[in-house]
């Protein structure tokens, strides 16, 4: 499950954009740092193969609002930095996405 | 199955982690009292799962449901509704969100779980269940069974998973579970009633009677372990949600929609953030909401404090007028005990009103988002999105603040935020600057005292926030900073939940606060009453003057004479002088230490206002005559001039001269270390910036 090619840059949910969806490939690979909340990450539901979107950004950029599982999650760029994906869709799979839902920027 | 009961080297595990003990072997049961014979029923569940909602209706007591991840922080324990015929304890505790805690909140919520300092080891456990985000919190639900507690679901919200055209199964859920599972609507009282006869009928069961013995806390989870728990409990969802319609295979919705379709977010909050969280209009509706908080604390709580004021004096005047006039204990019950007790009460209508506005900004899942926008900037100072509520609630009184600062999970921005919440222009200052300005700004211009207290709201802001930079410089850290808030989705309040909930704050905010305050203030009492009681007038001096006036000469004349003044002179002065401030003011700064505000009367004794301080106008008139005359300790110069005047504001804008702070500190760091740190590093900070700041104008040609 664990690919420990650390050489290649692993996208991560930090580098999603507003409406972007993804689906995580795994939580915290990289972190060498013991005091790292990936463990509460995945707690809160951030687990390999679930779809992440990302719903909003603070006006400064940081934190993300995620929504995973039905809920929608706060994270520092920090922390959504240690949950990896595969590359970010444009759209979401299917045709409900919030895009289509008004307020569209 | 033991999935989580692993265990991993300390690679993985932070400093707060540490508080909760690896694997410990069966808990003790000596920890139960023996006088409660009731059955303890303990309600466990994730933020926001309508664990609350499900404690008023099992209690009836209406205690508080909450929108904000954390908001319960203090367990809150009621009886069961007596129709059941089933007598039991109801323990609520703060949300959850794994056995495994992360912060201290988190850790008492756990720690009483395992082992409450009352009722010791539950009977039966609770766990609500938000069946529209079943992945997740089946999660804790596990937990809970792998632990060995007597577990029962109740699931919640089964409306809003019957919108999205889903339904569960409880029975299938049940029969995986291998524990009871209940679909409950509380706000409709719907399988209550089911509830509490399975609690009843689990509680009884004899086949289980040494249950307890077995109960294990958990291990720290591996990451494996985490990612094989979910494993489970998405299996255990797509076998127990149905599609309410026609059967569909959940896989094929899956890939038709968003992933699964139990699983996205509610749609009017998604719609509704991209106004709140919008770049431009998120920041606008956020200083406008923050503005209106911020100014109705002031505006509406006025007349209110005005009123709590009135009733102080008129039942102080009633006692006094009842006892024997010139007996020491007359003195002591009207201004010792009354206006202690009134200097407690006179903040409630501002809490009451701070905790309204914030428990409806709470339950709408405004707060949340609130957080999440200043994050940012406060990051740069050490602090966290968490920390602004108790900043914000600092501007009305640092005791709720401090209380409120337990949700942030981070020790260090935690101690920092208690830290800086005594720097917050709170509204006992209010009454000091109000006549500090008053005496600087000529009387033709107030609106140069409206602009200078709103530059001092500002500026202490700012000097939190850098003295919360600067104390994180200096205290270097290897606990990570996190920012990990779940927000609710928006929802309409409930007036009746916030109105309970803002009595219950302000019922913690006076037992906290009073005693102490009335100690202190009787204590103050004896320091400015004794040893002179009753003080030889000349007769020359009295000539002319109303009954009321000569008390107030022979209260000032006993005042001048007392310890407080003896400590004032001795000690003070010499300390004080370099400011340009006498003894009168040390006396003053002493009384003040048991509320800010009494500041303003004590100086009116010390400076021998002879005017009835009935009439407010005249009152202050009659002060700022006094102060105007004041001569300096050698008797040359005035004594407040503009620069002295500006240094008692400096002075008060840092000073820790709040005696229920530092009690509220001392409780909720559980040390002395926070508090005299405060004490410490304030006063120095008060002092040297009060110096400067008269000595600098003193310089620049102000006197």
């Amino acid at each position: 499950m664990i690919n420990n090619n650390t050489l290649e840059y692993k996208k991560s949910v930090a580098d999603m954009n507003i409406g972007d969806s993804a689906i995580i490939t795994l939580v915290g690979d990289d972190c060498l740092d013991i005091h790292c909340h990936c463990l509460r990450l995945m707690e809160l539901g951030f687990t390999p193969g679930q779809e992440v979107t990302i719903v909003a950004k603070s006006p400064f950029k940081d934190p993300l609002a995620v929504s995973v599982r039905g809920t929608i999650i706060a994270l520092r760029k920090g922390e959504a930095e240690c949950i990896k994906i595969n590359s970010p869709t444009e759209k979401p799979v299917g045709k409900e996405s919030f895009r289509t839902n008004g307020f569209n920027n | 199955m033991a999935l989580i009961t692993k265990e991993k080297d300390c690679h993985n595990t932070n400093t707060l982690k540490e508080n909760s003990p690896k694997s410990e072997g069966p808990l003790r049961e000596s920890f139960r009292t023996k006088k409660n014979d009731l059955p303890v029923i303990a309600l466990v569940g994730m933020p926001n799962s309508g664990k609350t909602t499900l404690f008023n209706a099992l209690t009836g007591s209406n205690f508080k449901t909450s929108n904000y991840p954390g908001a319960t922080v203090e367990y809150s324990t009621g009886k069961l509704i007596e129709k059941y015929n089933f007598k039991a304890h109801i323990l609520d505790s703060p949300g959850i969100v794994s056995l495994n805690p992360n912060s201290p909140d988190e850790i008492v919520t756990i720690d009483g779980l395992f082992n409450h300092p009352r009722f010791g080891l539950p009977d039966v456990v609770i766990v609500s269940c938000d069946c529209t985000q079943l992945s997740r919190q089946l999660f804790l639900v596990k937990q809970l069974i792998d632990t060995g507690f007597k577990t029962i679901v109740a699931l919640t919200m089964n409306d809003l998973l019957d919108r999205k055209g889903f339904e569960i199964s409880a029975e299938k859920l049940s029969a995986i579970l291998k524990t009871p599972v209940i679909k409950i609507n509380s706000a409709k009282r719907t399988g209550i009633p089911e509830l509490i006869k399975i609690t009843e009928e689990i509680f009884y069961d004899d086949s289980t009677a040494n249950y307890k013995s077995t109960i294990h806390k958990l291990g720290i989870p591996t990451e494996e372990d985490v990612a094989l728990l979910y494993d489970y409990t998405e299996d255990t969802e797509r076998k127990v949600i149905e599609s309410k319609t026609h059967k569909i295979d959940l896989d094929e919705i899956n890939k038709k929609s968003f992933h699964t379709l139990s699983r996205t977010p509610d749609k009017n909050s998604l719609k509704l953030d991209k106004v709140f969280l919008h770049p431009l209009w998120g920041i606008v509706i956020f200083i406008i909401s923050m503005g209106l908080i911020f100014t109705s604390i002031f505006w509406i709580a006025q007349p209110m404090m005005d009123i709590v004021d009135t009733g102080f004096s008129s039942l102080s005047s009633f006692v006094s007028g009842i006892l024997p006039e010139n007996s020491w204990y007359r003195d002591m019950i009207t201004n010792g005990l009354i206006n202690g007790f009134g200097s407690v009460m006179i903040f409630v209508p501002q809490i009451v009103i701070l905790f309204i506005l914030l428990g409806l900004l709470e339950d709408t899942g405004y707060l949340a988002r609130a957080a999440m926008l200043i994050d940012k900037p406060l990051s740069k100072f050490g602090l966290n999105g968490r920390s602004f509520i108790p900043m914000l609630s600092g501007y009305a009184c640092s005791i709720p603040a401090i209380m409120a600062a337990r949700t942030i999970s981070n020790r260090r921005e935690r101690f920092l935020t208690i830290m800086i919440i005594p720097l917050m222009s709170c509204s006992a200052r209010l009454p000091v600057y109000a006549l500090m300005l008053a005496f600087i700004v000529p009387p033709d211009k107030p609106w140069i005292a409206g602009l200078g207290l709103g530059a001092l709201y500002l500026f202490s802001l700012l000097s939190g926030a850098v003295t919360a930079g600067i104390i994180s410089k200096f205290k270097k850290t290897d606990e990570k900073s996190t920012f990990m808030l779940e927000l609710p989705p928006y929802r309409t309040p409930v007036f009746r939940n916030i109105f309970k909930e803002t009595y219950y704050k302000a019922l913690v905010y006076v037992k906290q606060a009073g005693p102490l305050i009335i100690i202190f203030s009787l204590v103050l009492w004896a320091l400015t009453y004794f040893p002179n009681v009753n003080p030889e007038i000349p007769e020359t001096k009295t000539q002319g003057l109303s009954s009321e006036q000569v008390n107030r000469l022979v209260e000032s004349e006993r005042l001048s004479s007392s310890y407080a003044a003896t400590i004032g002179k001795n000690v003070f002065e010499p300390i004080l002088k370099p400011l340009g401030w006498d003894w009168r003011i040390g006396v003053s700064l002493i009384s003040a230490f048991a509320a800010r505000e009494i500041f303003v009367s004590a100086m009116a004794i010390t400076f021998n206002i002879t005017e009835n301080d009935e009439d407010e106008d005249n009152f202050q008139r009659s002060i700022l005559t006094s102060m105007r005359t004041a001569k300096s300790p050698d008797g040359t110069k005035p004594l407040f001039t503009t620069a002295s005047t500006i240094a008692l504001i400096i002075y008060f804008m840092f000073a820790m001269q709040c005696l229920s702070t530092v009690a509220v500190a001392r409780k909720e760091t559980g040390s002395w270390k926070v508090p005299l740190l405060q004490i410490g590093l304030y006063s120095v900070m008060a002092y040297v910036l009060a110096f400067i700041t008269y000595r600098g104008l003193n310089i620049l040609g102000i006197q």
